[in-house]
C-alpha cells in the first residue's frame, strides 16, 4: 500500500531529500523532483509542496505523513500527530532590533510595540503572554527592511547563522524558539493504515536519529 | 462566462447554501441515521438551536464555552446557540424526563454552531446527528451504542468505514502511575492534546525515574490492532485503573463480535480525546478518503451531575455534513422521469406522472407544450434518467440515456420503469 509524504521547497528541501534517501526510502534529486513534484519510489509517493503548504496537505489527508519546519506549525497548529524531530534544519525564531535601537529586554520595551514579521501569530501570542502590547505588521518578504525604514521598531524572523540579521544591522534582543524539522502524520493515516504508515515513520525516526 | 455573483446574493463567512443534490443527500443520510437509532429504540428529541449560558456552563469546557455565539434576549438573559447537542439532551433528561425510568435512549439531529471557522471547511454551521444512552454502565451498554454507530454508518450507505475503540481510564491510569510534578503532568497533557509528541518526549526526558508508562505514553500514537493489543499493553501497565480498562475493553470487543462488527473494529489505546469530559469507553468512526473522524462518542458519567440528576452515560455522533459530503460524490442525483407533452398529450403526461409517483419514482411534468427536439433540450437541463414523450394519442415515446428511442403504451412505461427496467 502507497504511503504518501509531503517534503518542502526551500531551506529544509535538501535535507528532506537527504533524509529520505539516508533511510532507503527513495532516492530522489532536487532537479528531478522540481521537475514533475510528484515521484514514487517503492511504495513511497513524495509530494512536492511549498513549506507553509505542508501542514494542509497532511491535515486534509492528501498526504499520510509531511515534513516540516516547527516554525511553521507554530504558526498553522493543526490535527496532525506531530511525530519525531528530524534534528535538520535548525533555526531561531527572534526578536531583531537594529543595532542603534535602545530596545533590548522587556524592560525596554515602549508600551505599544511595534513589529514586523511573517509569522503574526506566533510573534502576536509570543508578546500578549507577556503582557506586552503589540503592533503586528504582516510582511511576506524581506522584513530585515521594515526597521530601516522605521516602519517597525523590531523584527520577529527566523534566523539560522545570523548573517542576514548582521547585513541589516540589526541585532537579536530575545529568542522566541528553536525550530527544526518535524515529521508530522495526518490523524486518520495513522488509524486506518497503521501498518504502513508506521513502517515509513519508523526509518525515517532511525535515519533522523543516526544523523543525530 | 458567468458574471460574478452580487455580493449580498451570497452567504455569510463560514455559512453555506446546500444546494438540491446536497440538500437531499443530506436529508436523506440524516433520515437513514435516524431510522436506524429507532430500529434500536432510541426516541427521537428535539430541543431548541438556542440554550441559556447558565445550563450551557455547566456542561461544556472553557474552550467550546468561547466559541459559541452568544446574545443577550430581551430579559437580559445571555443566551447561546448550541454547539453540540449532548448537553442539552442531558438537560432534558435531568429535567423535563426526570421522572422518566433510566436507561432512556434518545436520539437527535441538527444543526451545532461555532464562531470558530472549523479548520477543514472553514464552517461555522455544521450538522450533527447523535444517540445517547442515558442510565446505563458497563460494557453491554458501551458495546451498544458502538454497534448502534457502525450500523448507522452503514444505514447510510458509507462501504470501508472502521470504528477504533479505546479507553479513557486507560490514560488516567497511565497518568496516575508516572512519576511525574503536577506542573509536568499538566504540559504532558496539553502535549498530548496537541498530538505533540516531539514536545512529549521532551518533557519526559528531563525525568529521571522512567517506567513501563512512560514508554507506553511515547507509544501512543501505535497503540492500535486487534486483540493482541490488548495483552501487549496489559504485560505493560502496572495499575489498577489501566489493567481495569482493558479487561473490561476485552469484553466490548467481545460483545462487538457478537454483534457481528468484528471485522470493522480496532482497538485503539492511544486515541486521544478530551479526557476531561470522557469517563470510560470512547470510540471513533472514520470513512473511506477523509482525513479526520466522521463519528466520535463514548462514556461521560460525570455529565448527569452536573445538572442534578446523578446516572452514567454513553453515546456518539455522526458527523452528517462530512457523511453527506463522501455521498455527494458517490450518490448520482436522482430524477427518473421528464414528461414532455403535446397538444391533448397533457392528460396522458399527468396520469403517467401520477403513477409513476405512486410507484415511488420520481418524475416532473413540463409546464409548457414542446416540439420532440425541444423536449430534449428540457430533458438535458432537467438531468432526469428517462424522457416521455406524451402525443395526442396512441404509444408514448421513451428515451433513455444510450438506447435507441421506444414507442410503447403508457402503462407499459410505467410497468417497466416502476419494474426497474430502464
Amino acid at each position: 500500500m502507497t504511503v504518501s509524504i509531503a517534503i518542502p521547497t526551500g531551506a529544509l528541501h535538501s535535507g528532506a531529500l537527504d533524509l529520505l534517501a539516508r533511510s532507503g526510502l527513495a532516492r530522489l534529486t532536487a532537479e528531478d523532483l522540481g521537475r514533475r513534484l510528484l515521484a514514487e519510489s517503492n511504495d513511497l509517493r513524495v509530494i512536492l509542496v511549498r513549506p507553509a503548504d505542508v501542514p494542509a496537505y497532511v491535515d486534509h489527508g492528501a498526504a499520510d505523513l509531511g515534513i516540516v519546519g516547527k516554525d511553521i506549525l507554530w504558526e498553522t497548529p493543526g490535527a496532525h500527530y506531530e511525530l519525531v524531530d528530524l534534528r535538520f534544519g535548525g533555526c531561531r525564531l527572534v526578536l531583531a532590533v537594529p543595532d542603534a535601537s535602545r530596545l533590548d529586554g522587556p524592560e525596554t520595551w515602549p508600551p505599544l510595540m511595534r513589529v514586523a514579521t511573517k509569522y503574526p501569530h506566533t510573534a502576536g501570542a509570543w508578546f500578549e503572554s507577556r503582557g506586552q502590547a503589540v503592533e503586528v505588521v504582516r510582511l511576506h518578504g524581506s522584513v530585515e527592511l521594515a526597521p530601516q525604514v522605521g516602519l517597525v521598531d523590531g523584527i520577529i524572523d527566523l534566523t539560522a547563522t545570523g548573517r542576514t540579521l548582521r547585513e541589516n544591522q540589526l541585532r537579536i534582543a530575545a529568542v522566541l524558539g528553536s525550530s527544526t524539522a518535524r515529521l508530522i502524520a495526518n490523524q486518520a493515516s495513522l488509524k486506518t493504515r497503521t501498518a504502513p504508515v508506521q513502517a515509513v515513520v519508523a526509518r525515517l525516526r532511525e535515519a533522523a536519529g543516526d544523523a543525530g | 462566462m458567468t458574471a460574478p455573483l452580487r455580493p449580498q446574493l451570497g452567504n455569510v463567512p463560514g455559512f453555506r447554501d446546500l444546494l438540491p443534490h446536497e440538500a437531499e443527500v443530506l436529508r436523506d443520510a440524516q433520515e437513514s441515521l435516524l431510522a436506524e437509532m429507532r430500529r434500536w429504540g432510541y426516541r427521537h428529541v428535539i430541543t431548541p438551536l438556542v440554550e441559556t449560558m447558565d445550563v450551557l456552563d455547566l456542561g461544556l469546557g472553557v474552550e467550546q464555552r468561547r466559541r459559541l455565539f452568544k446574545f443577550t434576549d430581551a430579559r437580559g438573559d445571555v443566551l447561546a446557540l448550541v454547539g453540540e447537542r449532548t448537553v442539552p439532551v442531558a438537560r432534558l433528561v435531568a429535567g423535563k424526563l426526570r421522572t422518566a425510568p433510566l436507561p432512556l435512549r434518545l436520539c437527535y439531529a441538527g444543526p451545532v454552531l461555532s464562531t470558530d471557522e472549523s479548520r477543514f471547511q472553514h464552517r461555522r454551521e455544521t450538522y450533527q446527528v447523535g444517540a445517547e444512552l442515558v442510565g446505563a454502565s458497563g460494557p453491554v451498554a458501551d458495546a451498544e451504542v458502538i454497534a448502534l454507530a457502525a450500523r448507522c454508518l452503514e444505514a447510510t450507505g458509507i462501504r470501508r468505514y472502521q470504528i477504533d475503540v479505546g479507553h479513557a481510564e486507560f490514560f488516567h491510569g497511565i497518568m496516575d502511575a508516572v512519576s511525574l510534578p503536577e506542573e509536568t503532568k499538566a504540559a504532558v497533557r496539553v502535549a498530548l492534546a496537541a498530538r505533540d509528541f516531539v514536545g512529549l518526549e521532551a518533557l519526559l526526558e528531563d525525568t529521571p525515574l522512567k517506567s513501563a508508562e512512560h514508554e507506553l505514553l511515547l507509544k501512543f500514537p501505535a497503540l492500535r490492532g486487534g486483540p493482541e493489543i490488548l495483552d501487549a499493553a496489559g504485560g505493560l501497565v502496572r495499575n489498577r485503573r489501566s489493567e481495569a480498562a482493558l479487561a473490561e475493553l476485552a469484553k466490548v470487543r467481545e460483545l462487538l463480535l457478537v454483534h457481528g462488527i468484528g471485522d470493522v473494529v480496532n482497538l485503539d489505546l492511544g486515541a486521544i480525546r478530551d479526557f476531561e469530559y470522557y469517563t470510560g469507553v470512547i470510540f471513533e468512526g472514520y470513512g473511506p478518503d477523509f482525513g479526520r473522524p466522521v463519528a466520535q462518542g463514548g462514556r461521560y458519567d460525570g455529565l448527569l451531575a452536573r445538572f442534578g440528576r446523578p446516572a452514567p452515560a454513553t453515546g456518539f455522533m455522526v458527523q452528517l455534513d462530512l457523511v453527506s459530503e463522501m455521498l455527494t460524490r458517490m450518490v448520482p442525483p436522482r430524477l427518473d422521469a421528464a414528461i414532455a407533452w403535446t397538444g391533448s398529450g397533457l392528460s396522458h403526461a399527468l396520469r403517467l406522472a401520477a403513477t409513476l409517483r405512486l410507484f415511488g419514482m420520481r418524475a416532473v411534468v413540463d409546464t409548457e407544450a414542446r416540439s420532440v427536439d425541444a423536449a430534449k433540450d428540457w430533458w438535458d437541463a432537467v438531468a432526469a434518467s428517462n424522457l416521455l414523450y406524451c402525443r395526442d394519442a396512441g404509444p408514448v415515446t421513451w428515451n433513455a440515456k444510450g438506447k435507441r428511442a421506444r414507442s410503447l403504451p403508457a402503462e407499459q412505461v410505467a410497468a417497466r420503469l416502476a419494474g426497474g427496467d430502464a
